[in-house]
């Protein structure tokens, strides 16, 4: 990226929280497949006397997911209502923790050791969805009240990159912390992306415009570099940046203007009246934060030097793979085997439809890796028998009886791997080669191995093969 | 204490409602009567007092994680909405 301007960046993101009800009614939270408007009690619709009734489990994910980002619990914290006129939301306000939030300042580490500062988060409800039409539009209840944690970053981020890898950060501790389903096809987190540019001598930060509901990692880092672009080319024509929201289309790659924050918006806060203020004791506070599971951070410090760098990055997009890990490790076993089959193996693209299937136990695992190492296994034969391990049909099963049943034991036996060594040089077909290494061509050598391999159909070792070979033909 | 037009226009575009000359003029006259009787406080000392949120001095109030089955079903419910279509709120177009 150009590198005339500075890039300052700050990210709001809200997580819905995987609550079983909603924050201020007890209807289904999980309005996933579900009819519109099936998820919905009076309250939701706001009519005339009904009031919210706060759910106990989204403070508590809360506290969880404060602590998945390193910060503080206030234990005083209360509710406030945000004013706005809009059909996705019947009560003509939002429930939401202006002055008063949950959740204190924190941070969050990048994989590259950068800190990006938490400000704070608050719990808030989240609005209807609106389809819109011609003419009209329609409005669904579903996921009105959802409880959100509202996440606000410090403007810490400095590029597109940057800000991906924060995005990705953050839901990778969200969902390693059980908060929140994580789905973002779904939007079970959003984004939403501050930026604004100045010259690098310049002291006071730029104008910032905000790129609202952006709902993948990629679309934050197209949106920041399209912003870098369109914001750079009216700084250099000396024209104005406007304090606006914009709106991003992946399909046309572009931000445009939604609506100006010149007619200043005008929320009206004032303290929810209906719910009184939380004054959390030390110890529940204590007895949530200590719920939080062992993060991404903790996991690159513990599988450091075991797994490489890049191929760890790659498995803790999954937390099911990684916890596997962690439980073979916990036994002392060794993980890199293991681990390498899950990167290579399991997601590579012609496999990804076994991530819907059981993952094996961390005791087929280590069965599996340790034939491996001992030689029992080739590397083929291995990546087939931990495929077959996803079958159904072989749920459960020891991967050595497996592979005894899919006959792919490798031949280890030196007076056996001799004997087919022999038959191979005694063929006239591979006179030629013998007479090529012995004349000092080596490359032969792996032809004659592979001659070997097919005589015993694949199953003996080949470095085992190699070393008689050249002990034969010295 | 002075409220002006353009602040009771800037209201109530906020709430959605328009509102004609006259009834900006009598609104005029009561939101500067109410304020001038709200301001009497402004002449307490409140230094070093927290603010009062509410008067029940109840806290930490909330309600266990369960899902409870609502009397009113969701077709009655959409039955109070103006209009409906596919089982949603039809409203004007609003963007």
């Amino acid at each position: 990226m150009n590198q005339k301007y500075d890039i300052t960046i700050g990210i709001e993101c809200h997580v819905q929280l995987k609550t079983k009800t909603k924050l201020f009614s007890e209807v289904d939270n999980d309005a996933r497949g579900k009819e519109p408007n099936s998820c919905v009690s009076p309250v939701d619709y706001a009519l005339p006397g009904m009031l919210p009734r706060l759910n106990g489990e989204a403070i508590k994910l809360a506290i969880r997911a404060g602590a998945a980002m390193n910060a503080k619990i206030n234990p005083s914290s209360r509710f406030d209502r945000k004013h706005y006129f809009y059909p996705d939301s019947p009560k003509g306000y939002q429930i939401t923790q202006f002055y008063h939030p949950i959740v204190g300042e924190g941070y969050i580490e990048l994989p590259s050791g950068k800190k990006i500062r938490i400000e704070h988060a608050h719990l808030e409800g989240d609005a209807g969805k609106l389809t819109h039409f011609d003419t009209y539009s329609l409005v669904d209840l579903n996921r009105v009240d959802t409880p959100l944690l509202e996440i606000v970053s410090m403007p810490d981020i400095s590029s597109a990159e940057e800000a991906r890898d924060y995005c990705k950060e953050l839901w990778r501790n969200m969902v390693y912390a059980d908060v929140t389903n994580g789905d973002l096809y779904n939007g079970n987190m959003r984004f939403d992306v501050n930026i604004s540019l100045k010259k690098p001598e310049d002291k006071k930060l730029g104008t910032r415009a905000e790129i609202k509901n952006l709902n993948s990692f990629r679309s934050v880092e197209r949106a920041v570099v399209y912003e870098y672009e369109r914001q750079s080319k009216l700084l250099d024509r000396g024209e104005k940046i406007k304090q606006e929201t914009r709106g991003w289309s992946d399909a046309t790659g572009k931000t445009t203007s939604q609506r100006s924050k010149e007619e200043a918006q005008d929320y009206r806060y004032m303290p929810e009246p209906d719910l009184p203020p939380l004054n959390l004791s030390e110890e529940f506070i204590k007895a949530e934060y200590e719920k939080c599971p062992a993060l991404p951070a903790e996991y690159r410090t513990r599988f450091a030097d075991i797994i490489p760098a890049d191929t760890l990055e790659v498995l803790l997009d999954y937390p099911e793979l990684v916890s596997r890990l962690a439980e073979i490790a916990a036994n002392d076993r060794p993980v890199d085997y293991v681990a390498n089959l899950f990167a290579s193996v399991l997601l590579a693209e012609e496999n990804a439809s076994l991530l819907n299937d059981p993952l094996p136990t961390a005791a087929q695992l280590t069965e599996l890796a340790e034939m491996k190492a001992k030689k029992e296994l080739s590397s083929t034969a291995a990546k087939e028998v931990f495929i077959k391990l996803f079958e159904q049909k072989h749920a459960g099963k020891s991967p050595r009886d497996l592979a005894k049943e899919l006959n792919l034991i490798q031949e280890n036996d030196s007076a056996a791997l001799e004997a087919i060594v022999d038959a191979v040089l005694a063929n006239p077909a591979t006179k030629k080669a013998q007479e090529d290494y012995k004349a000092g061509e080596t490359k032969v050598l792996g032809f004659l191995v592979g001659q070997v391999m097919k005589e015993s159909k694949g199953k003996a070792n080949p470095a085992a093969v190699s070393e008689i070979l050249k002990n034969k033909l010295k | 204490m002075e409220v002006t037009k353009e602040e009771i226009t800037h209201l109530a575009s906020l709430s959605n409602f328009s509102l004609g000359a006259e009834e900006i003029t009598k609104l005029k006259a009561d939101l500067e009567n109410i304020l001038r009787y709200i301001s009497k406080l402004d002449e307490l000392d409140v230094k070093g007092v927290e603010p009062t949120y509410q008067v029940f001095e109840m806290e930490n109030v909330w309600r266990p994680d369960e899902i409870i089955a609502q009397d009113a079903d969701r077709e009655a419910l959409l039955n109070l909405a103006k209009d409906s279509e596919d089982h949603q709120i039809k409203v004007p177009k609003v963007l």
